[in-house]
Parts: structure tokens; sequence; C-alpha cells
């Protein structure tokens, strides 16, 4: 939230200074990239928050061990963990963007509520699994995606087997089509949707076997 | 005064409820490095028995409790509870645990961590406060309820891992290294609190390095050292177990006496003796003997428990 608000605050504000009274951003307007960039980011940077340490967090401080000798199933406090967060995100944004609707108002919330929930499946799912399997989740996560970014860059277009290599990777790359139009109009490629939530979904899923098959303690 | 000795053959528990099969567990770096934590370990343990885990550090005792937790899987063989794989019973019916490390959330306070872990082990809502509330003052936690974990002393802490073990009726209790960094009177209160948990369907194990508390509250006691069991050793007297034991003999009369009927008496201050016998027979002949001449005995101690010395020859033997 805190972040959120600094982030609008310092780039929307001077751009409704400078423009006084001819301030107004709509889908048309050559701001709009901008405030979609700056959005869409917030909501990953949430989404890392948000995840930041959910399993291995418990695993790397001992807390594990008096929650799991309970009769809980570590699938199912994760699972239940995991959507409380999603929650806990969807709030926040709902917050955030109420208060950006009131300087923009053409800011769709319900829109970008989606966006979120989105995001948060993509990202979140991925984020989850590495919790799991790593000590150092957010910054495998910050690499994983951005990695995953800069690979597609490099051989996404190449011909040979590292282009399709990197399909095998997060699908990062669609994330500024669908934001854009996620964000604006409230709809987006159903296969770039899939892609996504999918991706996410199944590393998610990978994630709770990891927690049913392998072991609690490091 | 302690009895000498100790066998293997415990028969008391008509039902197996804990059983390691040949469990192994084998720590793997990503270098390919390999550690031996756990190797070809087997027991049982029955029903109403509390069984001590004794075993210098290093020996794998903590690796087994996470094994038979769940936490850990084995690299080879089985841990079962009641005929389940060790992680689904705890799963369905929880384990009372204290662990050796306390780790509780740092900014929780002590009674919201209790009331926390009453939710998760099932504890009906409405009965929730009535076990915290007992709990803490079965714990002696009643001034500390509303601190924060993170400034509890480390005895308070040690109460607060009791506490939140004991929280619900478990069949189950395991409790590693239950009296690290308890004061002396919250020591011998714990042990107070182990004799009121011990009942005929409760099962309850404890790994100590306190070889003296497991000689009082255990039945019999697993020696494990570089991950294997060395021996089980019963607490109990066993009176046709035969091995020379030293005793440390206090006289306070009749000292010209004591040779008479420890012929290999060897003084060791004043008015004591250092006496060794192959059997509590043997002992009690000689001091029936000594006492008959006149002699007034004010102690008898053996110089080592029989547990001590079972430990001492079992890890001895395993360097």
């Amino acid at each position: 939230m805190i972040i959120g608000l600094l982030w609008g605050y310092t780039l929307i504000e001077p751009l409704r200074r400078t423009m006084g009274a001819a301030f107004s951003i709509g889908p048309a307007s050559p701001a709009w990239p901008l405030v979609i960039t700056v959005t869409s980011s917030v909501v990953s940077v949430s989404v890392l928050i948000a995840l930041n340490g959910i399993v291995s967090n418990d695993r790397k401080m001992g807390y594990y061990r008096f929650l799991f000798s309970k009769s809980v199933s570590p699938v199912a406090y994760y699972t239940q963990l995991f959507f409380v967060y999603m929650a806990g995100v969807l709030v926040a944004m709902l917050l955030l963007s109420g208060v950006l609707h009131t300087v923009v108002g053409s800011f769709n919330i319900v829109n970008y509520l989606l966006y979120a929930a989105v995001i948060y499946i993509a990202m979140g799912g991925i984020g989850f699994f590495l919790s799991v399997a790593t000590r150092y989740d957010w910054v495998s996560l910050a690499a994983v995606w951005l990695g995953s970014r800069i690979l597609r860059d490099l051989y996404g277009a190449k011909p040979g087997w590292r282009s399709k290599a990197v399909e095998l990777l997060p699908p990062v790359h669609k994330l500024s089509d669908v934001s854009m139009s996620l964000i604006t109009n409230g709809t987006a490629h159903t296969s770039d949707l899939l892609w996504l939530i999918g991706y996410g979904a199944l590393f998610f899923a990978l994630g709770l076997l990891f927690l049913r098959r392998g072991s609690l303690a490091d | 005064m302690d009895g000498v000795l100790s066998t293997p053959d415990y028969n008391r528990a008509s039902t197996f409820v804990i059983e390691f099969r040949n469990v192994g567990k084998i720590y793997r770096s990503l270098l390919g490095n390999s550690v031996k934590a756990v190797e070809e370990f087997s027991l049982q343990v029955g029903q109403g028995e509390i069984l001590g885990i004794a075993g210098p550090n290093g020996a794998g005792k903590t690796t087994l409790i996470a094994m038979m937790l769940g936490y850990l899987r084995p690299t080879t063989g089985t841990v079962e509870i009641m005929g389940l794989p060790a992680r689904t019973y705890v799963e369905r019916n929880g384990i009372g645990y204290l662990s050796e490390l306390i780790a509780i959330n740092p900014k929780w306070k002590a009674e919201t961590a209790l009331v926390r872990y009453a939710t998760l082990a099932g504890i009906p809502e409405t009965e929730i406060h009535a076990h915290v509330n007992s709990v803490i003052e079965k714990l002696g936690l009643e001034e500390h309820r509303d601190k924060r974990v993170k400034a509890l002393s480390k005895g308070n802490l040690q109460r607060l891992g009791l506490a939140q073990a004991l929280l619900r009726e478990e069949q189950i209790l395991v409790l590693d290294e239950p009296t690290h960094g308890l004061d002396p009177v919250w020591t011998q209160r714990f042990r107070g609190i182990v004799e009121e948990l011990r009942r005929p369907d409760r099962t309850i194990l404890i790994a100590s390095h306190n070889l003296d508390e497991l000689q009082r509250l255990a039945d019999r006691v697993a020696i494990i050292d570089h991950g294997r069991l060395q021996r089980v050793v019963s607490t109990g007297y066993d009176q046709t177990h035969h091995t020379a034991t030293r005793f440390r003999l206090t006289l306070a009369s009749g000292q010209e006496r004591i040779r008479e009927s420890f012929p290999s008496a060897k003084e060791a201050g004043k008015g004591e003796y250092d006496v060794t016998v192959r059997s509590i027979q043997e002992l009690n002949t000689a001091l029936a003997d000594l006492i008959s001449r006149g002699a007034l005995v004010a102690s008898v101690v053996p110089e080592r428990s029989v547990l001590e010395q079972q430990f001492r020859e079992a890890v001895g033997e395993s360097q």
C-alpha cells in the first residue's frame, strides 16, 4: 500500500501539477501507458511482498515444528494461507485503486482487481513453488521473473532450440499486453490469460506436491 | 539407591504404538557430499511406555524425532505410528511435541500463541480458553501471558513450549530436551508433570542429555551414537544381571569393621569407602553383614547410575 501510494504520488502528482486544469488522463491520453506501467508494477511488487517467505520462513525460523505437530495438513494450511494472502493483496489493491480512481476518474477499479487476481495466480504460483523449494524465495522469484524476460528478449525471436526452450519459461512477455488490455478494457486474449494463470497454477500445484512428498524440515 | 542393571527385554507393552523399521537417513549436499545421520535403526515403542532417547551431540536423536513427526523422510526404512505412516498419523491425530529449539513467532503474545496452537490442534472454539488457562496455570505462566514471546526468558520460553505440547490430551508426547533452560525448581516440577502425564494409553518419548532425568522418568532408554541404536537399557532393577559396580559407602560408625564385610573396600575420605560388587545381592549380603557387626551405614550411592554406566559403555564401544 505504502509503496503503491508513494509510487503513484511521485509519478502522477507532478503530471497533475504541470498540466493544471487540463489534467485529464484517459485511455486515449499519452500518459495512460505510464499509469498502466506503474499500477501493474505495484501489483507485481505487492505479490512479491505478500508471498515472501510464505513457506520458507516457517522452515528457516523453525515455526513448522509446532505448527505441524498439530493435526494439520501442511498442504491444506499453505493452500489456505495462499488464498488468504491473495485476499489481502486484493484488498490492498482495492484501496489503492480507490485512491487512484479519485485522481484519474477513468481508472476502472474492477478491471484492476481482475488484473491483480490474474497476476497473483501467475506470479504467486511460481513464488509459492520457489518458497517450497528454496530458502531465498523472493530473490529467486525476482530472478526468474526478470531472467525470463531477458532470455525471451534475447532468444525468443531467433530460430533454433533456444527459442523453443524459452517458451517453457514463465510467460512474462505477455504481461504488457495483458496489463494494458485488462486494466483498460477489462478484457484480454484468452490464450494469454490461460498461459499466465495456467503457468502459475501448475507451479502452485507442483509446490503443493513438493510439500506433500518432500520434507518439511531443512 | 539405584539398582544394578538392565536388559533390553522390555515386554510390558502389549501394543506397539511407534515402530522404526530399518530407518536410515542420509543428508546429501548439492555438491554430492553425504552424511549418514541415522543407520539401520529399528525400535518399537509400546503403549503406556515412557522411552528415553540418549546420545551424545550429533548422535541422530533430533533427526530420529524429525522422522517420527514426518518432518523428514527417511532415506531407507519406515516409521509408523499406530500402523500408519508417521506423517499421516500426525496429520490425523496430532502429537504433543516440544522441540529442542523453541521457535514461536517472537511478535506473538504468550497467550495468543497458545490460542493459535489450540485452534490448529482442533480444540473446539468454546473450549480453547479453558485448555489455554489450564496449561498456563500448570506451567506457571500466569504473569507472562500478555508478554510477547521475544520478551520471555529462556526458561519461560521453554515452559511456553511445553504448554503448547500439553494443550490437548494427546496419545503421544515427544519431548526433546524438555528441561533445557529450566531452573532447578521447574526441572523438579517438570518431572512431576511427566509423572502425571503417564497413562496406560499414552506413549511418551523424551530425548535428553540428562541421564539422571531419563533414569528417573523413563521405562527404557535407547542409547544412540553415530546414528545407530547402540543398546536399549531398562531403567528398572535387574537382579539377574551381574557386572562390577562401584558404590560409595558412608559409615557413621564401625569404620574399623568395613574390611571384614567388604575386603576390597578403599578409603575415599572420612568415613567414606569405595566398594565394588558384582550384584545387588552381593551388596545387600555384605551390607547386612556389616550392620550385624555393629556398623552404622549413613548412605550407599552408586558411583554412576545404571544408565550412565551403560551409556559410557555403549558410546565408548561405538567410538
